[in-house]
């Protein structure tokens, strides 16, 4: 070997004797560590086995293990950022992966009589383990293992390019080091095994093989290197969700936590849910939270403290392993997430208080249009029958036959007539139809008909609302025209406009200041998450509306 | 005189037909509801379709629109809504489109049968009627300062009957004068008024009640 290959040897196998360690003390990588530590001890088993002089033990010992290397690389990949193999597929590649590697491994140690053996370059003497020489067998493992090593070498540079394309961008942030480099291994693990199975003498001289040989080791020291990478970014992130109490400050505004857990991260999807104690679950606003099914590449991790859950968290799971998760979210951190699960407690409380509210207008009302109706298509049309029936009897009594009778029934038809209109206007007071059936502009325009003081009414924009948040504005406005008269206004300008998402709705008049908005204004509009603003001659109100 | 009756409560729709009926009208057909009559209407084609507003299924507006599809898919048949709601808005909604051969009629005028066959006679001579009470309610609106208060008893009494809908020899006959008389009266109140005096008599009523609901 030349003083450069041996540079890039001893470079590849300490390096990822490392990073192993590195990995290892790492608690989100620990897993990893020993896979790859293990690696670069195998990654020098050649050199064992070539040991020229060396003890014969040694050299047995390097031949027999050497076939670990390639699984060892693939298991580190496929685990990779947080040690666990995905069940399936990967984790059955792993298993007949190092199924085949033991199977070579004692196959020659118990068959393979290096004397024997045509191609020996490294070891051409010493077998200690050997029971029963079989060179044919010890030949057919040895193309088992080439082939072997061309399979994982050609599944690693798959799995490499499909895992850094298929992911999602946060996800393949911390894996794509491991997954180039483990790609870059696999490309090379390959070539030299299709090298070999081509020409079976691995010839160090040879210009093919030495510079194979070169290409494996620095992209086994870039896999090394690609390792430390992975297991510092692990710490800083770990790091980062310990000191989340402190950034967040004391008094963090709600929702704070979930914004800086996903920097933290670094998975922008992350969502935390707030059980509350009725086992609902609500984000950090107190709003409803949908807590996704397991599976669709989301996973759910359960924050929980003192026995008690807090708060699940929702995140990717290609990204974050759950139990590396519960483990970084400290103490401290949980005390954060306990903090804002009781405030989202509390808003969810008052969200819970608002809707009921908001209820219990909506049910006034509706029950307000079915009097309406009622009084309509009940008490209306049965006046209507009796005005038409005291017109028939009118009619077959005739004047000239009764005089008085007559004037009796002309009375009584008045009398249906009068009662007819006195029920419209009830029934319009009760709750305008028009305001349902063409909307608050329209309804306004009417108020505005028989208003009792002169009415100016701008409407910049009449996109429709749902019907309380309409009932409402229109409340107010009829609230104020009718005030503004009893103010002795001389006139009162309604403006109605649409903000974001929102019905703003103004009136304003020239009368004697008002005392007091009624109550039960105030309460519509709070009820429907509302704003009213009131000064002497002026209400606004301001109701969500998206 | 042939007319479609459309009411979706029965004693009322059996009485308006009785009435008719002995008043020599032809009714040619009944419905309970907005797709009914449009159906009797294309098949007998009546003078005029007397609809409810309130029908079902949402019992507000249905014979509004019921009317305007009228008016839009035959012009030769007239329409007489009859309304539970003293809404200027509803009436102008149904002039807006086609301002001739229709009527905007109170419910309660129904069983007042002088005025029925009147409504309907002049909505099948092409003219347009609107209810008194909606006129009234207009002329009563609250204004800063009211253009109408400029006028004499009689200009405004002759503009009422314009926004009624009714011709200058209609205004003439029950203000027992001479139709040029009401011509020159109409011609003075557009004049005081600052409106276009158009030739076409429904155009007129549409633009008086607008201008009367005006803001101010």
């Amino acid at each position: 070997m030349s003083g450069v290959a041996h540079a890039a040897d001893l470079a590849a196998g300490l390096g990822l004797l490392a990073a192993g360690l590195i990995a290892w003390l790492e608690p989100a990588t620990s897993r990893l560590g020993p896979v790859a530590a293990l690696a670069g001890v195998v990654w020098f088993a050649p050199d064992w086995e070539g040991w020229d002089g060396g003890p014969a033990f040694a050299r047995s010992v390097g031949a027999v293990t050497l076939p670990l290397f390639g699984v060892l690389v693939l298991h580190l990949v496929l685990a990779a950022p947080r040690g666990r193999v995905a069940p399936g597929a990967a984790w059955a590649m792993v298993v007949v992966g190092y199924a085949v590697a033991l199977g070579v491994g004692i196959g020659w140690a118990l068959v393979r009589n290096p004397v024997l053996d045509l191609y020996c370059w490294r070891n051409c003497l010493d077998n200690v383990f050997l029971v029963h020489e079989d060179p044919g067998l010890a030949r057919a493992l040895g193309r088992v293992w080439l082939v072997a090593l061309l399979l994982s070498g050609v599944l690693l540079l798959a799995t490499g390019v499909a895992r850094s394309l298929g992911a999602t961008a946060a996800a393949r942030r911390p894996l794509l080091p491991l997954l180039v480099s483990g790609a870059l291994v696999g490309g090379v693990q390959a070539a030299t095994a299709a090298a070999l199975l081509r020409t079976p003498l691995e010839d160090p001289r040879s210009s093919e093989f030495s510079s194979l040989f070169l290409a494996r080791a620095l992209a086994v020291t870039a896999l090394a290197a690609a390792l430390v990478v992975t297991a510092l970014r692990a710490a800083r992130t770990r790091a980062a969700v310990g000191r989340l109490v402190t950034e967040l400050g004391e008094t963090p505004p709600p929702g704070a936590l979930q914004g800086a857990l996903a920097a933290a991260v670094g998975d922008p999807t992350l969502e935390i849910a707030y059980r509350l104690s009725s086992g609902r679950y609500v984000g950090g606003d107190g709003k409803p939270a949908a807590v996704p099914a397991p599976g669709g590449g989301r996973a759910v991790t359960s924050v929980v403290r003192e026995d008690r859950e807090l708060a699940l968290v929702v995140h990717d799971a290609a990204l974050l392993d759950r139990s590396a998760l519960e483990r970084e979210i400290g103490s401290a951190a949980k005390l954060a997430v306990e903090n804002e699960r009781l405030r989202a407690e509390v808003l969810a409380q008052l969200e819970d208080l608002r809707a009921s509210r908001a209820r219990v207008v909506e049910r006034g009302d509706a029950e307000r249009r079915r009097l309406e109706r009622d009084l309509h298509d009940g008490a209306q049309q049965r006046l209507l029958a009796l005005t038409y029936d005291l017109r028939l009897a009118r009619a077959a009594f005739g004047a000239d036959r009764d005089r008085e009778l007559a004037t009796t029934l002309a009375s009584a038809e008045a009398q249906a007539q009068k009662a007819f209109e006195e029920l419209r206007e009830l029934a319009h007071g009760i709750f305008p139809a028009i305001l349902t059936e063409a909307g608050l502009a329209a309804a306004l325009r009417s108020l505005a008909d028989t208003a009792r003081v002169p009415v100016e009414l701008h409407v910049t924009d009449d996109a429709r609302c749902p019907d309380p948040v309409e009932t409402a504005a229109y409340v107010t406005v009829a609230e104020s025209i009718g005030s503004a008269a009893s103010r002795r206004a001389t006139h009162a300008r309604i403006e109605v406009d649409r903000a974001v998402e929102a019905l703003v709705v103004e009136v304003t008049d020239d009368g004697e200041p008002r005392d007091a908005v009624e109550a039960s204004l105030v309460d519509r509009v709070g009820a429907l998450g509302g704003v009213l603003t009131a000064a002497p001659n002026l209400l606004r109100v301001e109701i969500p509306c998206a | 005189m042939r007319v479609v009756v459309a009411d979706d409560v029965m004693l009322t729709r059996e009485g308006i037909v009785r009435l008719l009926r002995e008043a020599s009208v032809d009714v040619v057909g009944e419905a309970e509801d907005a797709d009914g009559v449009l159906r009797r209407v294309a098949t007998s084609k009546p003078d005029v379709a007397v609809v409810d507003i309130r029908m079902p299924p949402t019992h507000t507006d249905e014979g509004l629109v019921a009317a305007q599809r009228i008016r839009a898919e035959h012009p030769q048949v007239g329409v007489l809504v009859l309304s539970h709601y003293v809404e200027p808005g509803y009436a102008l909604r149904l002039l807006e489109e086609h301002p001739e051969r229709v009527g905007y009629l109170l419910k309660e005028r129904v069983f007042d049968i002088a005025v029925l066959i009147d409504a309907l006679r002049r909505i099948a001579d092409g003219e347009t009627v609107v209810d008194p009470t909606i006129v009234s309610q207009l002329f009563a609106r609250k204004r800063r300062e009211d253009p109408l208060a400029n006028l004499t008893t009689r200009q405004r009494e002759v503009l009422a009957l314009v926004a009624e809908g009714l011709s200058n020899r209609a205004i003439a006959e029950r203000l027992v004068v001479v139709e040029r008389t009401v011509e020159a009266h109409v011609k003075q109140i557009f004049l005081e008024l600052g409106l276009e005096a158009g030739p076409d008599t429904h155009r007129r009523v549409l633009a008086v009640l607008a201008y009367l609901r005006r803001d101010a």
